[in-house]
């Protein structure tokens, strides 16, 4: 047994009874972690442009260490040098001198505080660093395959040397700053992994040629980084497979050479990935089946002695929970899931699975970290707010009566906030059933059904809260004047309206709504009007069954409201399903054929089409002049407002309901 | 209102030759400008020559994210030439693709080709438009070598400039290093 930073004991609790495996000690190196349950290192971009940690970063931090219940939680990754030729994130943290020294141990505290284990992670960016240099550094000049990253400066031996002792200093201030934990990352195209890998590495002296010359300087770091730790566990993470074949990156057989030799090198512990972030395939998109990745874990395990956790589309704990009891994996890491609800393995461990806020693996985190903005959340309103008391649930200074009008993500989110603070709330929607127009949207294909999950999530929130639900009603003037609510909160969703061109009033004209719950009569070839995600949904829907289908939209680019981490999945799919679309165009006329396209400067188009499907919409404030008229407090809230997304509609009611 | 799709095209296919010419000019007035800003010691040929480089450069690394090794190098020779095809048509030209008789060539022919006559028009010589499209075309390859760790190269056999007709180009594995 080895050494035992905080006593645990979760044998009165639910999950651990449901999920045997997860809530058992495991040791790495001569420290044992009392659970299987890891926060993985994740960039936030909430520091400082100087590197220095910031109360938005401790916070957020804690919170995932809270989450964790005993298990490991990691900062996110340091960049190590003064020129910050390492940095890859304008807000990444920094270790290249002391005085990051008091930050870095503001984190480790607050982990601690939580009686979790601290780790820390080293990471030079490598060949998509230099974010604030005019070049990365990188072991041969290989062009970058993406602009947004910088021209590759190479590597002399002087300076990998001078790399490596960056490594050892920002390891000792890392254990000065308390941390229990160090890791090593290697991976999606970060420093290391580009010395690991024959795509990136070219070089010819002892540092290059085969797996065992370009794995030196990884080895190199293991050995001195350990040699400084001692008792303290060293990890380190490798690509399983690069997913590079496309440009002759490594044989997933070089992969598990590598994982051997950083073994023998001295790693404790081994964190298994897959994929670049220059590699053509989807890893952890939500198109991608969760528990796709296992293998990779469970074949790094037939390859090595030591722990073995892997992260990657494992959002639920019983896939976990069975690979550990299968010996396949030894720690359950995660990013997203605890980025979207920081309480994921807490409340896991309390038996109320439901309460969690599911991650809809968007990647809007991602995308907002390569535009240089602070990590934020698509479904959780609170990420990086976690310091700010203004985004707290306080109890109401006032109690009030509420009627929330629509069931939907907007209405749900905002009726378990205001309940949790005390006021009345009745939810009231036309529909028998809750989740408004996501009960339509969940149906799309390639992974869509797991945006549905925020409905399923603020249920069970908003039973738990006491709001009472009045389904199947649908809200009058003459409603609102017998109830007479306190406040109103107008989340009806949007109105789905017809276009004013020609032969709208067709009847072969029918709405996204009726398609997608099967109601409307669809021919072979179909015209979807509006570029948005609410067409492209009911474009690939169709498309899959075979038909024929083509996008209509008036906005130049091609689905604007989804974000750029996640839209490039929905365009492959267009294209693979052969569905053409039109932007910055419109509909002229609707004829028996078919409709015509109007380009935006004029140039017109004819489109065969048996079925013109409608999926435009605008705000929908019917209730709000007979609101205002009774002088009753009014929100307008979600598409009611202006039709976004799901991502708008969760913050807009998270925002309300900690308002009114 | 029915669609007179002879209108439509035509109207698309007038748009398409004036944007074809424009970039042309545009192309000339910016080497115009260069020669001017670079003085009367720079050799307008050097000037030209060098623009075509960059732009070559600068193209192939705009098609990097589409060129891979999955087909091997012969798949990724026919994926060069057809970016040449592609892009060659985008300026009002007539590119063929032959396969060589080796696994390791591709003929890329120019049936017809608007640059030299463009050339002509601004006062460059044939020379310049000739060596100025072999360093296009090269720069744009050395960008996908760097790129894949590959040894593709490019010869000219025939070119519309020299009087041949057509420009016939020769696109290989070299064997160099």
């Amino acid at each position: 047994m080895g050494k035992l930073l905080f006593e645990w004991d979760y044998s009165s609790y639910p999950g651990a009874q449901k999920y045997p495996h997860l809530f058992k000690p495991i040791q790495l190196g001569n420290l044992t972690i009392p659970n299987r349950i890891k926060y993985a290192a994740t960039e936030d971009n909430l520091n400082g442009r100087d590197g220095f940690v910031t109360d938005a970063g401790v916070g957020y931090l804690r919170e995932r260490a809270k989450g964790v219940v005993g298990g490991l939680c990691v900062m996110q990754g340091v960049y190590m040098d003064e020129k910050r030729q390492g940095q890859g994130y304008v807000g990444q943290a920094a270790a290249w001198d002391d005085k990051f020294i008091p930050g870095l141990k503001r984190l480790a505290d607050g982990i601690h505080e939580q009686k979790a284990i601290a780790g820390c992670q080293l990471m030079h960016c490598g060949r998509v660093g230099g974010i604030e240099t005019e070049y990365c550094q990188g072991p041969s000049p290989v062009p970058q395959r993406l602009r947004i990253f910088r021209p590759v400066e190479v590597m002399t031996k002087a300076d990998i040397k001078q790399c490596l002792k960056e490594h050892i200093e920002a390891t000792e201030r890392l254990l000065k700053a308390g941390f229990d934990y160090v890791e090593i990352s290697g991976i999606v195209g970060y420093l290391l992994s580009n010395f690991v890998s024959s795509y990136a590495n070219r070089r010819t002296d002892e540092y290059g040629g085969d797996i065992r010359g370009r794995m030196r300087f990884v080895v190199e770091c293991i050995q001195e980084v350990k040699k400084l730790c001692g008792d303290v566990p060293v990890g380190i993470r490798l690509c399983a497979e690069e997913l590079l074949d496309d440009v002759g990156g490594n044989t997933p057989e070089e992969s598990m050479i590598t994982y051997e030799m950083a073994e023998e090198a001295g790693a404790d512990v081994m964190s298994v990935t897959a994929g670049w972030q220059e590699s053509i395939y989807p890893v952890i998109s939500r198109d991608i089946p969760m528990g796709n990745w296992l293998h990779l874990a469970e074949r790094a395990k037939q390859h090595l002695k030591i722990p073995v956790s892997m992260a990657y589309r494992l959002f639920t704990p019983d896939l976990p929970n069975k690979a550990i009891g299968e010996g396949k994996l030894d720690i359950w890491e995660m990013c997203r899931p605890m980025i979207a609800d920081p309480l994921m393995p807490k409340k896991v461990l309390e038996g109320t699975e439901d309460e969690i806020r599911p991650c809809v693996a968007c990647n809007v985190c991602l995308a907002r970290l390569f535009r240089d903005a602070p990590m934020t959340c698509y479904i959780n309103p609170v990420c990086a707010h976690e310091w700010d008391p203004k985004y707290e649930i306080k109890a109401a200074e006032m109690e009030k009566n509420i009627m929330i009008v629509g069931a939907g993500p907007a209405g749900m989110e905002c009726a378990w906030v205001a309940a949790e603070r005390g006021h009345e709330v009745h939810v009231y929607d036309k529909r028998d059933e809750l989740g408004g127009s996501i009960i339509e949207a969940s149906k799309a294909p390639y992974g869509d059904d797991e945006l549905y999950g925020h409905i399923t999530f603020t249920k069970a929130k908003a039973e738990k809260a006491g709001v009472e639900f009045h389904l199947g009603t649908e809200v009058t003037p003459e409603l609102i004047e017998e109830e007479m609510p306190d406040t109103v909160v107008l989340a009806t969703g949007p109105k789905y309206v017809k276009g004013t061109a020609p032969g709208f009033g067709r009847e072969n004209v029918v709405s996204v709504l009726d398609v997608l719950n099967g109601k409307a009569q669809v021919g072979d070839n179909v015209v979807v009007w509006g570029n948005l995600k609410p067409g492209i949904g009911v474009a690939l829907f169709l498309a899959k069954q075979g038909k024929k289908v083509t996008i209509v939209g008036k906005e130049k680019k091609l689905g604007k409201d989804i974000n750029p981490s996640f839209l490039w999945r929905y365009v492959g799919y267009l294209r693979q399903n052969k569905v053409t679309a039109y932007n910055d165009c419109d509909i002229e006329e609707i004829t028996d054929d078919g409709v015509i396209v109007m380009t935006y400067d004029g140039y017109r188009i004819p489109v065969k089409a048996d079925t013109v499907i409608s999926s435009e919409r605008e705000a929908n404030t019917i209730l709000k002049d007979v609101v205002q008229e009774n002088s009753i407090e009014l929100f307008v809230i979600g598409d009611a407002l202006v039709p976004r997304n799901l991502s708008s509609a969760v913050h807009d009611g998270y925002r309300i309901g900690i308002r009114i | 209102m029915a669609v007179d799709p002879e209108k439509e095209i035509s109207s698309l296919w007038k748009a398409l030759q004036g944007s074809q010419g424009a970039t042309r000019r545009t192309f000339y007035q910016m080497r115009e400008a260069a020669i001017e800003f670079a003085g009367p010691d720079a050799d307008p040929f050097d000037i030209g020559v060098k623009a075509w480089e960059i732009i070559g450069k600068d193209t192939g690394k705009s098609y990097l994210p589409r060129m891979n090794l999955l087909k091997g190098e012969d798949g990724l020779m026919m994926n060069v030439a057809r970016a040449y095809q592609g892009l060659a048509a985008t300026n009002g030209a007539v590119v063929k693709i032959e396969k060589g008789e080796g696994p390791n060539e591709i003929f890329i022919k120019w049936e017809r080709c608007p640059w030299p006559t463009s050339a002509k028009e601004f006062g460059a010589s044939m020379k310049e438009d000739l060596l100025g499209c072999d360093k296009y075309l090269e720069a744009f390859l050395d960008e996908v070598n760097e790129f894949l760790g590959t040894n593709l190269k490019i010869e000219t056999q025939k070119a519309i400039p020299s009087g041949d007709g057509v420009c016939l180009r020769r696109l290989y594995k070299s064997e160099d290093k």
